[in-house]
């Protein structure tokens, strides 16, 4: 009798022990985002409107249609006078840029922001487990996730990995992937860093399609320190809660819409074609489908498949996107992160999703200040919402990008704690919403616009602009 | 007298038994040991008679049902639990390679006259290609695509993605042909090139071509090195925890076109002369309806980088030369790091590999010569006795001789690597899986056979997992040695007279 009551108790110790285990596995699989830390490169790599007629006079192929053009996009991009672009482009060598302006640029990112998120989060580079490196348009050999490990001396066993290619929306993948090595059950702690290379991409041809990429994109970088740890929960700025991926690849007009290729003379650029808005409303409308159900409450999601029922099998008449649009997203979310690819991805996307003024200014301000910084654009936009002292403990953050492929990529954060480190952003976040956005180039250049071929005389009016 | 055999002979055998019989010993310790438990147990039960054991049974049978039932129950628990916990295994279903066309091979005499032809090579250039091929242990079967054939040879992306579309797509089209596997059912999509990485990614590309799920989970990597395809392994592995029932691609590949160097350095030019055009396409899963078809289980990923150390991060370098010309530097230390690298990796594998016996060995030789300062050689484990199949990246002849001599291997281990070397060239991270199939085409991978498949690559990094073969592999096999298998092993001359 007395065995057997034994033999019950370690039994039932035992399965105890091991139900607690697999729960605690469970822990593990929670993404903790510690500490982010966004890149401010030097003044002196200011673009400024001075710099960019420089840099479109030195263009000796431009004519007055593609100055039109060029007016017209930079006048409506949104971008103001405190971006930052690479050195070479600066100082004049844009079209020949060398191998080593392309590392130049990358080491400067790299051997501040890196060591800055080390020293704030007290983290030691031997600590990591994982580095997740996102640098589309650059991919030397060694990896420039070698060039980390190197550079900080991190361990042998640290998992490495470089992403490359992916677009503007891969700063999500990363994250994605530091996600699905959580799951695994180790504690660990990676570091995600993701930037943009602009020195070797520079389209110096006349490709309209192409120099689009040119006006748009400015130098900037971000890099992240995540963990599954619980016990680093307390220190946690925030935390996941889902992340959704979409790809419509398979679709060939979105799979060609932005691509880097060869224009008729052989001048490599990154051709943006017409058809982008429309595959980008379509990856959005794929992502959502998924995304909806993972933060939406309960309530409205009800409320949207009354809506849909009564819309097929009441009203079958009316169009079906308008039950898209009575989905008030806000309900689940609290602020929005939108990728900053432009003034009218921004407008697009924000009329989708019913937001207000209130709701949009952080990426349009992100857009004004930084321009657009490809995947780590993200991140400026959260800076600016905790700058602003807007991000407090339960809000949730919705995040969504865009990116070559054709990728839609959002996440849910919430809110761990009350964020008032404005990062970046803290020398100016005086400055902002200021009180007009109007392009100084419009001033400057609007001479272009009532010009004709006939009256059009480039030296000249080059050399009335002469400063 | 003749017939008589040497003293030397004789004690070299004793120690083989000797060897032998202390490796039997130590590897089934616990069996042996439990004989003599078992043994005494029998004969107690024996002089105890059936009586006692059937009153135990009655004793058990009067106890209280719900004490029964509730230790069953806590029993069925902890297996569930147990089992739940276990991490999920990763089958590797089938896995194809790229092969080449006759029509874009490159045998010497080809490599040596459109050297000539190529503007920018002057006659030393020339020369310095052709002695390091003469050495190179290559065959005059290796391939390079369409655009290195051309005078000059042309570098434009669209050239790049033409071999990409060429390599990538043959090879995904054999594997999904071999696996029957629909592309919709595609759950993870990883593709590895090093030297080439256009936007959209090639991964992008691929769910283009064969219109893969919205919901894919697919990454691209880049920069890597030649090593990157276990590196998309152990990602894949990794994925597939955290996913059930899923099913990865990984695709492993090198674009030769956009990098074939132009210019005079010399260090600088050995690529030219190693690198060739290849790709693997490779289905692995974790569902439980594949295992029946799966080739092989992966057991093992270990991974190393050296990268902290500037010298090892430095020898395999992507560059400007002083004309401004981007190649890839290869410093002369490679071998000395290699062989530190591995070392480095096999103190972490060896543990997870080799049997009780050979790491008491190394425990012991350690010891005696950490301790007692003996004048001892380094034990070096016998890796021969954890796997009967070895497969060491294609990097040239020298790291496969290098690696052979710190490995102590034989030349039949070495084989399918001099083979895949000779007959593919370098063909960067998918070398693994040529050599593979070179193993598989020559009969010899059996049911319960480990593989160890071991890569190098820029960073510097040494990265190696191992499989352990499911079912036996018959012959023929179709794949890229179906046409030429009957011709290997080939014996390759230290050096090829060119010029």
């Amino acid at each position: 009798m007395e065995f057997l009551a034994t033999l019950t108790t370690l039994l039932l110790f035992f399965s105890l022990y091991l139900i607690l285990k697999h729960y605690y596995l469970k822990l593990y699989t929670n993404c903790y985002l510690i500490d982010y830390v966004c890149f401010k490169p030097a003044s002196d790599r200011r673009i400024t409107t001075q710099t960019s007629g420089q840099i479109i006079e030195r263009n000796k192929t431009l004519g007055l249609s593609e100055y039109k053009f060029l007016l017209k996009v930079i006048v409506n991009s949104g971008i103001g006078e405190d971006t930052y672009g690479p050195r070479n482009i600066i100082e004049g060598r844009e079209d020949s840029p060398t191998f080593d302006d392309a590392m130049i640029e990358m080491d400067e990112f790299l051997n501040v922001s890196i060591g800055d998120l080390f020293a704030k989060t007290k983290i030691s580079p031997r600590d990591v487990d994982v580095l997740v490196v996102n640098i589309s348009m650059f991919s030397p050999a060694p990896s420039l996730a070698s060039r980390i490990l190197k550079r900080y001396k991190m361990r042998e066993d640290c998992k490495i990995y470089n992403l490359s290619g992916m677009g503007c929306s891969a700063s999500l993948v990363s994250v994605d992937l530091v996600r699905n090595i959580f799951k695994s059950g180790k504690k660990t702690l990676a570091v995600v860093v993701t930037s943009e290379s602009i020195t070797p991409n520079w389209y110096s041809g006349n490709d309209k399609s192409m120099m689009l990429g040119n006006c748009l994109f400015r130098s900037g970088g971000c890099v992240m320190l995540l963990t599954n740890n619980p016990a680093m929960r307390s220190r946690a700025k925030m935390i996941l809660k889902c992340l959704v991926r979409t790809h419509i690849g398979a679709n060939d007009d979105a799979h060609n819409c932005a691509m880097q290729k060869e224009d008729d003379v052989g001048r490599v650029g990154f051709h943006l074609s017409k058809g982008l808005p429309k595959a980008a409303v379509r990856a959005f409308a794929e992502n959502l489908k998924h995304l909806a159900p993972k933060i939406l409450p309960y309530r409205e999601l009800a409320l949207y498949m009354y809506g849909t029922v009564k819309q097929l099998v009441i009203k079958p008449k009316l169009e079906s996107n308008s039950a898209m649009a009575r989905i008030n997203f806000k309900s689940g979310v609290d602020h929005f992160c939108l990728h900053t690819g432009g003034s009218a991805v921004i407008e697009a996307v924000g009329r989708a999703l019913g937001l207000s003024k209130y709701d949009v200014e952080p990426a349009r301000m992100t857009l004004h200040r930084w321009g657009n910084t490809s995947a780590s654009s993200l991140w400026y936009v959260l800076g600016y919402m905790e700058a602003k002292r807007r991000l407090r403990k339960g809000d949730r953050v919705l995040m969504i990008s865009f990116g070559a492929g054709f990728k839609c990529n959002s996440c849910m954060w919430e809110v761990n704690e009350d964020l008032q480190d404005g990062d970046v952003w803290e020398d100016c976040i005086k400055n902002y919403p200021p009180q007009t956005l109007v392009n100084p180039y419009l001033e400057k250049y609007g001479w272009v616009n009532e010009d004709t071929e006939e009256t059009f005389n480039r030296e000249e009016r080059m050399e009335s602009l002469k400063w | 007298m003749a017939n008589e055999p040497s003293p030397q002979f004789l004690s070299s055998v004793r120690l083989k038994y000797v060897k032998l019989g202390y490796q039997y010993l130590v590897n089934h310790i616990m069996t042996l040991l439990l004989i003599p438990v078992i043994i005494a147990i029998s004969v107690e039960l024996a002089r105890v008679g059936p009586d006692e054991i059937l009153s135990l049974v009655r004793f058990l049978y009067d106890l209280d049902l719900i004490y029964t039932m509730s230790t069953v129950f806590l029993v069925i628990i902890a297996g569930t639990v147990y089992f739940m916990s276990r991490p999920r295994p990763v089958y590797l279903v089938d896995y194809a390679c790229f092969r080449p066309p006759p029509n874009f091979r490159v045998p010497f005499s080809t490599f040596l006259e459109h050297a000539r032809l190529v503007p920018q090579f002057d006659e030393r250039t020339v020369r310095f290609q052709v002695r390091i091929l003469e050495r190179s242990g290559l065959g005059e079967e290796t391939c390079l695509p369409p655009a290195n054939h051309y005078i000059p040879p042309t570098c434009s992306m669209e050239a790049a993605r033409g071999e990409a579309e060429l390599v990538i797509f043959s090879a995904i089209d054999e594997l999904l042909n071999k696996t029957g596997m629909r592309p919709k059912n595609i759950d993870i999509l990883i593709v590895n090139c090093s030297l080439f990485s256009p936007t959209p990614s090639l991964s992008a590309m691929v769910v283009n071509k064969y219109k893969l799920r919205s919901n894919i989970m697919s990454f691209n990597l880049s920069g890597m090195g030649c090593s990157a395809g276990l590196i998309s392994i152990d990602l894949a592995r990794d994925l597939l925890q955290a996913h059930g029932n899923s099913n990865a691609l990984v695709l492993s590949t090198e674009i030769i076109t956009p990098n074939y160097y132009l210019g005079k350095e010399r260090a600088m030019l050995l690529p030219n002369c190693l690198f060739r055009m290849g790709a693997a396409a490779v289905l692995l899963s974790n569902c439980h309806r594949q295992k029946n078809r799966a080739k092989y289980r992966l057991t093992h990923v270990v991974r190393t980088h050296k990268g902290a150390d500037d010298a090892a991060y430095k020898c395999v370098f992507q560059e400007q030369d002083s004309e401004g010309i981007t190649g890839i530097n290869l410093s002369k230390d490679l071998m000395a790091i290699a062989g530190d690298a591995l070392k480095s990796n096999i103190t972490t594998m060896g543990p997870l590999v080799l049997p009780a016996s050979e790491q008491l060995l190394f425990l012991f030789s350690l010891i005696a010569r950490k301790v007692f300062k003996a004048e001892w050689k380094p034990y070096i484990p016998d890796f021969r006795m954890a796997f009967e199949h070895f497969c060491i990246h294609a990097g040239g002849r020298a790291v496969i001789d290098e690696l052979q001599k710190n490995l102590q291997l034989s030349d039949r281990h070495v084989e399918a690597s001099r083979m895949a070397l000779h007959r593919f060239g370098n063909t960067s991270s998918s070398s693994l899986w040529y050599e593979l199939n070179y193993i598989e085409a020559k009969g010899r991978m059996r049911k319960g056979d480990r593989v160890w498949m071991i890569g190098f690559g820029s960073g510097f990094k040494c990265n190696s997992a191992v499989w352990k073969c499911l079912k036996t592999v018959q012959t023929p096999v179709e794949g890229p040695w179906s046409t030429c298998i009957h011709r290997y092993p080939v014996d390759v001359p230290a050096m090829v007279k060119v010029l």
